[in-house]
């Protein structure tokens, strides 16, 4: 029936669609996707009536995908709301155009648009579309799979948290139903099945399907099994998921019932202004602040992942502000500050702004409509409202600190460290050594950081590029650090932050603008090619103070400033007085002329300085070379002990059970095989003990055990194999014959007690050694493979077991399904 | 008619009345002068055993096979090219046990009523008179039995089964032991019928002879050149002793871990690509049936798996089709049997 496997695949596509959820903000899209698989599968069913050629037959589903967009989106410039007309075809066009600006500007997910959800219908159509095409006409249901995986991988890709586990459990089952349904087809096609176990238990109605049930119930277990090893595996494997799978409960966003603030990437529309021609006049500001102003900052970008410096804020109902003050900024203190007032304006073309430029670190905001405040980095942004063409007034604290303040400053609590410092593992290990090498005879943090600037801006032979592109992956940093040394502020901000993080220095990147040019005293205006990205340095008692590792001037950012402390031996902390000189002093006679910080958490890893009490590396470095070494040879010995020791423990178990007084004659258990009567517990048992140390010391030296070879058989054969020597022979013949009347005899014959079985099977113990090469010996000593064997048996049987679980739970809801369809009215058919 | 149909006229059909007991007599040693336990089957059936193989020389698993059959009360199916003593061994087996023996020479005229019996007119007594057939005797010799038409070959099935024959509606019961030993030409030669699956499956071993090795060859020329051995062969056993022994096996202990052994094995038949029809429940009853047999005459009281493995070819092989394919691949039944005892694994306690 190709209608049935039609359906499948539309459900399938339709299955897999659901792990697109992280990419969308609200659940509209999914309709859309709904819409998408309904029309492609019409289109589809329609193509087959008129026998299309299989080559042509996505054109039936193109159709009706094209009739469907007319339909839904432009219904109203098309012939009777569905023919298109070149008018409505122009106005799909524009919306997908639109669709495809949004989802370039934002970072997933993406709020709802009608733009947006055209690319989703078109999207999910044209997956459904091959789906149906590989599945139902070419009945290829397994290939099917891979447009699905594509679809599923691209939230994969682009979320860092990948997809929820449910979702892609959703998307595996949809296409395990797939293939089931493709499977019963093929073997529905065949007939009956004649050498079934169950057919003739089957009820006479369903005599003529062929029975699959058998088939199915494997099936279906291998599916259920492979999807939970999919979704389970990732989970114990180090490295594949760092964040385990069912991530976005702990750190992730969304945890206790906030909203991710979504806005576009943040680098991205910063490279976008920097290079765009149009230089439109941003946002104008009035200030009472000392020349040069501070700069605006937009976004904080507090977490770097090993390719880019993201931010994520959670918001919650109580950050929203109610009256215009903020929090105290974090660690600003005993460093000198001064109040600032700003008025800014911003343009009406700005649009999408959801945060306010504002200068750090702001105390007071006065502005119309609801605004949230995220604490720890001040940031003031809106879920509704944005900022273009608002004006609002801003109080601020500039800090002003003094380079001894910063030189004082270098000690910093633990949660402090551990949430600003963090580097993933994936940042090689040479840009760690490359800060330290820069900054090599500093001793404070401050004078790291002051290296660290000076390095980027005059020593290093950085080159600002605004040609180059935004950088992708942790490789395109290192690039930059070492061979390129070519790019634009968001390098030169990324690679000095991560670079201070590698020294222990707290740091985070700013995304905003420069203060722009002076239009008319106290008067200044940002144009887009002021937009700008810096590193900002923690420093206890002053809180987070402005680096500047971008060239400023004509061959740099041109309004770019460097802050009097940043420049050391520099200024005095009077602040204002901040030079847009482009050829600043040279650090380089910036002695050492700090004082050093007693026990600072100041990483330093050279040797002697005064940082080399730092708390444990935050990015899980063994230090010592040969720790790993010690571990891994500890690791090494353990294995090769494990094998010998479960061996070993495995004979004591076997014989203290075998050899351990027989109960009383009342709880003497009755031998298994035997209904008539009970079996004296201890006798039998020795004697499998005793054959399953025999056969376990065979497979040990590498002597076969055939699992269709009875006692018997066995010994003929050992005894030709081994040359056995007669006393070792009737040794062997005894255990056998013990093992023999133990299985197979009537109860009353008892076989020979535990210690002379164990006495016969040391001396075949002996037999085998002395028979077997020096290797094999040593083999059976140090790797038993019994052990392996003892495994394997203990993993069938918990498998048979499961098997029989999951065997009866399968009847159960048969028999449920079964019940309720017979409380269900019957059909009139 | 050319029936050849005949008492042997050295055991002859007179004898099923107890005969006199030779020398050393089965009854030493036992209960009401019967076999009761294991020693004297072992006594009994030692005596059997040496009886046939002054006759046949250098075939003790031939003779071992007959007499595991005699003891499971099963029915004796001795097939292999003409003239390496097929009939021999059906002789010897028969004279040396003291009942009665009847031999049927299996031609393509013969007709069922010439083995079952005919009721004929009695003129004197103006009524219908069962003449009992040859089957009516302990042992029934059927001597090229795929020399007959189905139809005759098939007169057989109630009395081998059921132990029983039924003429013009009257039934009419076998005395035990009852057993037939038929002998027949391998299907490919000229001028058999093959024996419908039914009967084959009613024959509990199906034993070939092979030739003997040279020695042996040459013993024969020397003892067959002088006389015919089977002349001289006497009784060693009666008829009573051999009941009694069948009730011995009997009581053979199987495990259960055994049944089920020989089951699997069995059922292993049924399932198995390369034959088209597997082995009937009445299979395994056999199977099972002959492992005591097999395992008394070794002086067991139990069955090992070892029994039903020895007698997995000789009792399952007969009752097996192979596919075409392995037809064609020249698979023979026996050869899938060696492999399934090779593979299926021996039941062991716990795995």
């Amino acid at each position: 029936m190709r209608i049935r496997m039609t359906v499948m695949a539309g459900l399938a596509t339709l299955a897999g669609s659901i792990g697109l959820y992280p990419l969308f903000m609200g659940g509209q899209w999914f309709w859309h996707a709904l819409g998408a698989v309904v029309a492609v599968a019409a289109g589809a069913v329609v193509a087959r009536r008129l026998r299309i050629p299989a080559a042509l037959e996505p054109l039936g589903p193109a159709v009706a995908l094209l009739l469907y967009c007319t339909l839904v989106f432009t219904a109203g410039r098309a012939l009777v709301g569905i023919v298109p007309t070149p008018s409505s075809l122009a106005g799909l066009r524009d919306l997908i155009s639109d669709g495809a600006s949004t989802a370039n500007r934002y970072a997933a997910p993406v709020p709802d648009e009608r733009g947006i959800h055209l690319l989703v219908t078109i999207g999910v159509g044209a997956v459904a579309t091959v789906v149906d095409l590989l599945a139902v006409r070419l009945r290829r249901a397994a290939p099917a799979g891979l447009p699905l995986l594509a679809m599923y991988s691209v939230p994969a890709a682009i979320r860092e948290h990948g997809v929820n586990w449910l979702a892609f459990g959703l998307g595996a089952a949809g296409f395990l139903a797939l293939l089931m349904a493709d499977a019963r087809e093929s073997v529905g096609g065949w007939g009956r099945m004649v050498f079934s176990q169950r057919w003739h238990e089957e009820s006479p109605g369903d005599r003529d399907a062929p029975d699959i049930s058998s088939l199915a119930t494997t099936g279906r277990r291998i599916g259920v099994t492979a999807v939970a090893v999919a979704v389970l595996l990732p989970m114990a494997v180090p490295g594949i998921h760092p964040r385990g799978v069912f991530g976005g409960k702990g750190t992730g966003p969304g945890g206790d019932g906030a909203r991710t603030v979504t806005t576009p990437d943040p680098m991205v529309s910063l490279s976008r202004q920097l290079t765009n021609p149009d230089d439109g006049v941003v946002l104008t500001y009035e200030t009472d602040d000392a020349e040069p102003p501070d700069y605006l900052r937009l976004y904080a970008l507090d977490r770097f992942d090993g390719d880019r410096w993201t931010y994520s804020v959670a918001s919650r109902a109580q950050d929203k502000l109610t009256d215009a003050s903020l929090p105290a900024p974090p660690g600003l203190t005993v460093a000198p500050s001064r109040t600032v007032t700003t008025r800014v304006k911003v343009s009406k073309d700005l649009r999408d702004l959801q945060f306010l430029p504002m200068p750090y670190a702001p105390t007071r905001v006065r502005i119309k409509g609801e605004w949230r405040v995220h604490s720890p980095s001040l940031m003031v942004y809106s879920l509704r409202d944005g900022a273009g063409g608002k004006s609002f007034t801003v109080t601020s604290r500039r800090a002003l600190p003094s380079p001894g303040d910063l030189q004082a400053g270098g000690t910093y609590t633990s949660d402090m460290l551990s949430e600003f410092t963090y580097l993933p593992k994936s940042v090689p290990d040479k840009v760690r050594r490359l800060a330290v090498q820069v900054t090599k005879g500093s001793r404070t943090p401050y004078e790291s950081a002051v290296k660290l600037q000076s390095w980027f801006t005059q020593t290093g032979g950085f080159r600002y590029d605004l040609t180059v592109g935004t950088p992708e992956h942790g490789s395109d940093l290192v690039d930059f650090l070492t061979v390129d040394k070519r790019g634009y502020c968001e390098q030169f901000a990324a690679a000095m932050a991560v670079m201070a993080r590698e020294l222990g220095v707290p740091a985070r990147v700013s995304v905003g603008y420069t203060a722009g040019k002076a239009v008319s005293p106290g008067r200044w205006e940002v144009r887009g090619r002021d937009a700008h990205a810096w590193p900002e340095l923690y420093f206890d008692g002053a809180g987070w103070v402005r680096f500047e590792p971008t060239p400023s001037g004509t061959e740099g950012q041109g309004t770019a400033t460097e802050p009097s402390y940043s420049l050391a031996g520099g200024g005095s902390g009077s602040g204002g007085s901040d030079t847009s000189n482009p050829q600043p002093l040279p650090s380089s006679s910036a002695g050492p002329g700090g004082r050093p910080t007693g026990g600072a958490h100041f990483r330093n890893d050279l040797p002697g300085a005064g940082g080399t009490a730092a708390p444990a590396p935050k990015k899980h470095k063994s230090g010592p070379g040969y720790a790993p070494w010690v571990a891994g040879g500890t690791l090494l010995v353990l294995l090769l002990a494990a094998a010998p020791a479960v061996r070993a423990l495995t004979r004591r178990r076997r014989w203290s059970a075998a050899l351990e007084p027989p109960p009383g004659p009342e709880t003497a258990r009755p031998g298994p095989d035997d209904p008539r009567g009970p079996r004296p517990r201890g006798a039998a048992d020795a004697a499998h003990a005793a054959w399953r140390e025999l056969r376990a010391d065979a497979i040990d030296h590498g002597v076969p055990w055939p699992s269709s070879e009875t006692p018997r058989a066995t010994v003929r054969r050992l005894d030709d194999l081994l040359g056995l020597d007669d006393p070792a022979a009737s040794a062997l013949r005894r255990i056998a014959r013990a093992e023999e009347l133990a299985r197979y005899a009537p109860v009353d014959r008892t076989p020979p007690p535990a210690d002379l079985l164990r006495a016969d099977v040391r001396t075949m113990r002996s037999a085998f050694a002395s028979s077997a090469t020096a290797t094999a010996r040593w083999r059976a000593r140090l790797l038993p493979a019994s052990t392996v064997a003892e495994a394997r048996d203990a993993a069938r049987v918990a498998s048979e077991r499961t098997a029989r679980v999951t065997g009866r739970a399968e009847h159960t809801l048969a028999r449920l399904v079964t019940r309720v369809r017979a409380l269900l009215p019957t059909r009139s058919d | 008619m050319a029936v050849g149909m005949h008492g042997d006229p050295s055991t002859g059909t007179g004898r099923s009345a107890p005969a006199p007991r030779s020398g050393d007599g089965p009854a030493d040693g036992s209960r009401n002068g019967l076999p009761v336990g294991l020693d004297d089957l072992a006594r009994v059936s030692g005596r059997i055993r040496d009886a046939i193989e002054t006759v046949v020389e250098g075939k003790p698993r031939a003779v071992r096979l007959a007499l595991t059959v005699l003891l499971a009360e099963g029915h004796l199916l001795i097939e292999d090219v003409p003239g390496v003593g097929k009939t021999m061994l059906a002789k010897a087996l028969a004279r040396s046990v003291d009942c009665s023996v009847r031999r049927v020479q299996f031609t393509p005229d013969l007709l069922p009523s010439d083995i079952t019996g005919v009721s004929a007119y009695n003129q004197e007594r103006r009524e219908f008179e069962f003449k009992p057939g040859p089957v009516f005797a302990n042992i029934v010799v059927g001597d090229e039995i795929n020399r007959a038409s189905p139809k005759t070959q098939s007169a057989l099935l109630e009395c081998m089964e059921e132990r029983q024959v039924t003429v013009d509606g009257t039934t009419y019961p076998l005395e035990r032991p009852f057993m037939v030993i038929a002998t027949q030409n391998p299907v490919e030669m000229e001028g058999t019928y093959p024996l419908p699956e039914a009967q084959r499956d009613r024959f509990t071993a199906r034993i070939s002879m092979g030739y003997p090795d040279p020695a042996a060859e040459l013993e024969m020329l020397d003892a067959h050149g002088e006389a015919n051995p089977l002349d001289d062969l006497e009784p060693v056993a009666h008829a009573s002793d051999v009941r009694a022994l069948i009730e011995v096996v009997r009581r053979q202990h199987v495990a259960a871990s055994v049944r089920q052994y020989a089951i699997d094995l069995v059922t292993a038949t049924r399932n198995h690509p390369e034959l088209r029809l597997g082995a009937s429940p009445r299979a395994t009853l056999h199977l099972v049936r002959a492992a005591r047999a097999y395992a008394a005459l070794d002086d067991r009281d139990y069955v090992l798996p070892d029994d039903v493995q020895e007698l997995a070819v000789p009792v399952l092989a007969h009752r097996l089709l192979p596919t075409a394919e392995a037809q064609v691949e020249r698979r023979r039944p026996e050869h899938v049997l060696t492999e399934l005892v090779h593979r299926l694994p021996v039941p062991s306690p716990r795995g």
